[in-house]
């Protein structure tokens, strides 16, 4: 009676290959950021359609965990950390979905700035931005299947310095406004600068959503990696 | 632990009732006394109905269950769950001295009822029985008729009101079972015509027409189809507005469906070689199904168990 053996096996054998699929995804998603970072600076459209077409992929991903997830709720209405393991990876889901829609978002600036002209600080401080923003996916990744908390805290900490390169972002494109190819050319950048912004938001959300896995506390961090108060549990 | 005979045993018990004086539940509870204030007090302690403490249930030498302390809250459906074996339903037994109906079984510690131990010498047990009501795996209507189920079961607990007032009191009981539509044009028909899901709530008709405080019920759906069983919930969350209820229940879900608070208990090999049941865990439903504070929990609500 006292060592847990599993009477559930089939059920969690599937949470297993579902949860290994959701995570397929934001590694899928976290080599979407490189390469649209990767297209964006240099003009390379080929890169930029590799992006899309791995989307298209992600789409279709996202279809297939959400009939999986339907059917296993369905079918053995989980309980207890397997409750949780399911509500997050339903929420992880349409995050990762939503990180490969950034990279086609920056991706797609490609051929909108195809001929103008460029200032390459804002490419290197994009560059910048997508350096900092894939070890924050790989960080939450390493978080999440490792059951780190320690690990999970470090997200908000990363993310700061690319919300201040987001930031200045803004007064770069202001700089240009005097070259009106070149002020269409930098508020582009600007929006891509910002899909970059997105994804380092989403990644700390995924680390969120692995602290809620560990403790069963529901939280949002603060700038600290600190809990923030929780909603209305007990 | 004997189901079978539980139709017997509740209507000896009726027959036992016919002796008694009724009091009504108004008296009942101001003649008990209220809770003791001094003692050790968890967090729903001023509401609770119920209050076990360090209860344990012995069949002769047999230790069922092991120091069991639980307060159940009024107007609250409270859970019962844990493996076969565990205990849950000695425990709900206890609740009302229907264990007393087992020559061998004896309970130590206490059981107290808006702070009255039912226990104590000179408490009959059943009035106990009475105020605390108690409705059974397998449906067991009266071989009567679908009206005599109610007003007989009233009758022989004092009840004596003229033609009309029991018509009254039959309309009344059967409408709060959720009932009355199915059966007002059939009330002389026999308890048994109906299906299992309607002598079911038939029965628990015939439990609120005495007036109870507290509705034990024993796995009251596991004879039932998932359609029946929905009702019997639904009836539930209606009755918890007027009564406290306590239910045994195998079905998780069921538990997570209904009930405001959980127990899991387990159960352990003693050095004899014996199972004795105890307690793990007694939370918010909630949190015992999603973020269960104790390990042994959490193994049982996600099936990685023995």
């Amino acid at each position: 009676m006292t060592q847990a053996q599993d009477t559930n096996v089939h059920f969690h054998q599937e949470l297993d290959a579902l949860e290994q699929k959701v995570l397929g995804m934001v590694d899928r998603a976290e080599q979407m950021a490189g390469k649209a970072v990767q297209a964006v600076t240099t003009g390379d459209l080929d890169e930029a359609q590799q992006v899309i077409a791995m989307d298209d992929e992600l789409d279709e991903t996202y279809l297939e965990v959400h009939r999986e997830w339907t059917s296993l709720m369905a079918r053995h209405q989980p309980l207890g950390s397997d409750l949780r393991r399911m509500t997050i990876l339903l929420q992880l889901n349409s995050t990762f979905e939503r990180m490969g829609d950034q990279c086609v978002n920056i991706a797609k600036i490609t051929e909108f700035n195809r001929g103008l002209p460029s200032v390459e600080r804002i490419n290197e401080q994009i560059r910048e931005m997508g350096d900092l923003v894939r070890p924050m996916i790989r960080t939450a990744i390493e978080a999440y299947i490792r059951q780190d908390l320690d690990e999970a805290r470090l997200l908000p900490a990363m993310d700061q310095p690319i919300d201040r390169i987001n930031a200045n972002m803004y007064r770069e494109t202001v700089a240009a406004a005097g070259n009106p190819s070149l002020l269409e050319w930098a508020a582009k950048m600007m929006m891509a600068s910002r899909a970059l912004e997105r994804i380092g938001d989403q990644a700390v959300d995924f680390a969120e959503q692995t602290v809620y896995l560990i403790t069963g506390e529901r939280a949002e961090f603060d700038e600290h990696g600190m809990l923030g108060i929780p909603d209305d549990d007990e | 632990m004997t189901n079978e005979t539980s139709t017997d045993n509740e209507i000896d018990l009726r027959m036992e009732e016919q002796m008694t004086e009724e009091p009504t539940t108004e008296e009942k509870t101001a003649a008990a006394s209220p809770p003791n204030a001094g003692s050790d007090a968890g967090p729903t302690k001023p509401t609770g109905v119920i209050e076990t403490k360090a209860m344990s249930v012995f069949y002769g030498d047999f230790r069922a269950v092991a120091d069991v302390s639980l307060v159940f809250g009024k107007n609250e459906i409270s859970a019962l769950i844990g493996p076969s074996g565990c205990g849950k339903s000695t425990v709900l037994r206890s609740l009302n001295r229907m264990n007393d109906l087992i020559p061998t079984a004896r309970t130590e510690g206490e059981v107290n009822y808006h702070g009255q131990n039912i226990y104590a010498e000179g408490v009959d047990p059943v009035e106990v029985r009475r105020t605390i009501g108690m409705v059974f795996q397998k449906p067991n209507p009266f071989p009567k008729s679908i009206y005599d189920n109610i007003s007989w079961g009233a009758k022989i607990n004092g009840f004596k009101g003229s033609k009309s007032e029991t018509d009254d009191l039959v309309h009344e009981a059967l409408e709060s079972a959720a009932l009355w539509e199915e059966v007002k044009d059939k009330l002389g028909e026999s308890g048994y015509s109906l299906s299992g899901g309607q002598q079911q709530r038939l029965c628990i008709a015939r439990a609120i027409a005495t007036k109870p405080d507290v509705i034990l019920m024993d796995e009251p759906c596991s004879a039932l189809d998932p359609i029946a069983t929905l009702r019997i919930e639904e009836l539930m969350l209606e009755l918890k507005e007027d009564y406290s209820i306590i239910i045994v229940t195998h079905n998780m879900q069921q538990a997570a469906r209904v009930s405001d608070k959980t127990a899991f208990f387990n159960v352990k090999l003693n050095e004899t070689g014996m199972r004795t049941g105890y307690l793990v865990e007694y939370s918010p439903t909630e949190q015992l199904f999603t973020t269960p504070k104790e390990k042994d929990t959490e193994d049982y609500i996600t099936g990685r168990f023995g």
